[in-house]
């Protein structure tokens, strides 16, 4: 315990003066300039009662404006689970975002955008969720976020309705980015991420609450991302439960 | 005969590459623009990104803390006030006070580019208190949103705040009132503690009682 006050002493006694970079986990309502590109990828390595998955998308943003992102997500899978082991493509992504509000200020800005996520019956029909359903499903959300030069705070709230499936979800998101290098341009920092993931899947009556703890080295348009997630509450089925999820990314932006 | 010959090469290189860099300077303009909205080093790539549309943009540089923008770009190709501010606003962020320096001397700032009503302006140095280089940011911020002023220069050592304004819109008092109503005391005005609290903890200097 002693230990653990200490190094969060450690962290914000360094984290109190700058500035971070995008999320892990969670999402971000800031958007990088009109026209530009952003390729990432983040691999997650799920493990769960029923087995592990690894999940590999390659994900292709687009800003056509200031305001506007359009996102394709192309992913492979790998899966070795209880019932059924195999790979290939999963369910493709298509996401679009919105920017409707913004108030800046020197060194610090809020955002709000609106987000809607397609998610493609491209995958097996293996219900491993958000990964390869074999189902459409469509996320309606909104993510607000304030960016400033000590801390970033961003949040999501949205409903993922599956039609033809029973894994309509309500979904919030909470995250808290700190860095522990001084702010500099061009980039050179050091990220620590603190993610919170709620899901309910009323039909199913799930619930989980998923604490991720992120790291991130970032250049002046590449990050290379590092984080673990761990489930805080847990009320499904206890053969589904999840273990642990490691999470490996990196973005270049263009 | 051989190392004054090498001595001599050098010499002169070393003069018509000073030479050289002075003229490409020479034919440059400045453009010096404070943009709110960089939360993060991210934020300032993005912005980056986007002037680098402008084809010969040079000397960019970009102060996170205080969101001070600048570059140099061809003369022969001048650009304009609104064609600056545009950018920045299709970068994402909102700009605030911006200059050019044109390489002939000609100055063109957002006041006088048509806001003052009378081009006979009064200078003043007003007692402000600070600390840093966010603080020269936001004193310089909010003497430039009174109306009439056309620049204010803020000095981290002397703490004395440079104003050039238009007396007939505006006087010294109403610019101490915009620097202590974003936290800031003047010789006349002092900031509500509520305005002080909200300073950036490297910003808090310290009151005079």
């Amino acid at each position: 315990m002693k230990y653990i006050i200490t190094v969060v002493c450690v962290v914000f006694a360094f984290a109190k003066a700058i500035a971070q970079g995008p999320p892990i986990t969670a999402d971000k309502p800031i958007m990088l300039g009109g026209g530009s590109f952003t390729i990432k990828t983040l691999t997650e390595i799920r493990n769960t009662e029923r087995g592990t998955i690894v999940y590999t998308p390659i994900m292709l943003h687009y800003l056509p404006t200031n305001n506007i992102l359009v996102a394709l997500h192309i992913p492979y899978t790998t899966y070795n689970l209880r019932d059924v082991d195999g790979s290939g493509l999963a369910d493709m992504k298509i996401m679009g975002k919105y920017q409707f509000y913004r108030k800046d200020g020197t060194g610090k800005t809020f955002r709000m955008v609106a987000k809607t996520l397609q998610t493609l019956p491209t995958g097996r029909e293996i219900d491993v969720m958000d990964i390869s359903t074999g189902k459409y499903t469509g996320y309606y959300g909104v993510v607000a976020g304030l960016e400033t030069l000590k801390y970033g705070i961003s949040g999501e709230i949205g409903y993922n309705e599956m039609p033809d499936g029973t894994l309509d979800e309500f979904r919030a998101k909470l995250g808290f980015g700190l860095p522990l290098l001084k702010p500099q341009y061009p980039n050179k920092q050091l990220n620590l991420y603190f993610e919170y993931n709620s899901v309910w899947l009323h039909e199913r009556d799930w619930y989980q609450l998923l604490y991720s703890q992120g790291v991130q080295y970032a250049l002046k348009n590449i990050t290379f991302d590092l984080a673990v997630q761990l489930p805080l509450v847990q009320e499904i089925d206890a053969d589904r439960a999840l273990n642990y999820s490691v999470f490996l990314g990196t973005r270049y932006t263009f | 005969m051989k190392q004054i010959t090498i001595i001599l090469s050098i010499v002169i290189g070393l003069f018509a590459f000073a030479q050289a860099d002075a003229q490409s300077k020479k034919g440059r303009d400045t453009y010096e623009v404070q943009v709110d909205g960089l939360g993060c080093p991210f934020c300032a790539y993005g912005l980056e990104k986007k002037f680098k549309e402008f084809k010969g943009i040079k000397d960019i540089a970009i102060d996170i803390e205080t969101g001070d923008f600048s570059f140099s770009y061809p003369a022969d190709k001048p650009l304009s006030l609104e064609q600056v501010l545009t950018q920045v606003e299709k970068a994402g962020y909102t700009p605030n006070e911006a200059k050019i320096s044109r390489a002939d001397g000609e100055i063109v700032t957002t006041k006088t580019a048509g806001k003052l009503l009378n081009t006979d302006l009064a200078t003043s140095k007003l007692y402000v208190n600070g600390m840093c280089g966010m603080c020269k940011a936001r004193i310089e911020k909010a003497a430039g949103t009174v109306d009439g002023v056309a620049s204010a220069l803020w000095d981290v050592d002397t703490k004395m705040l440079t104003v050039s304004f238009d007396a007939t819109q505006t006087d010294e008092k109403a610019i101490e009132k915009a620097a202590a109503a974003v936290g800031h005391d003047t010789k006349g005005v002092t900031a509500s503690d509520k305005a002080y609290d909200n300073l950036h903890p490297c910003c808090k200097y310290e009151r005079e009682i």
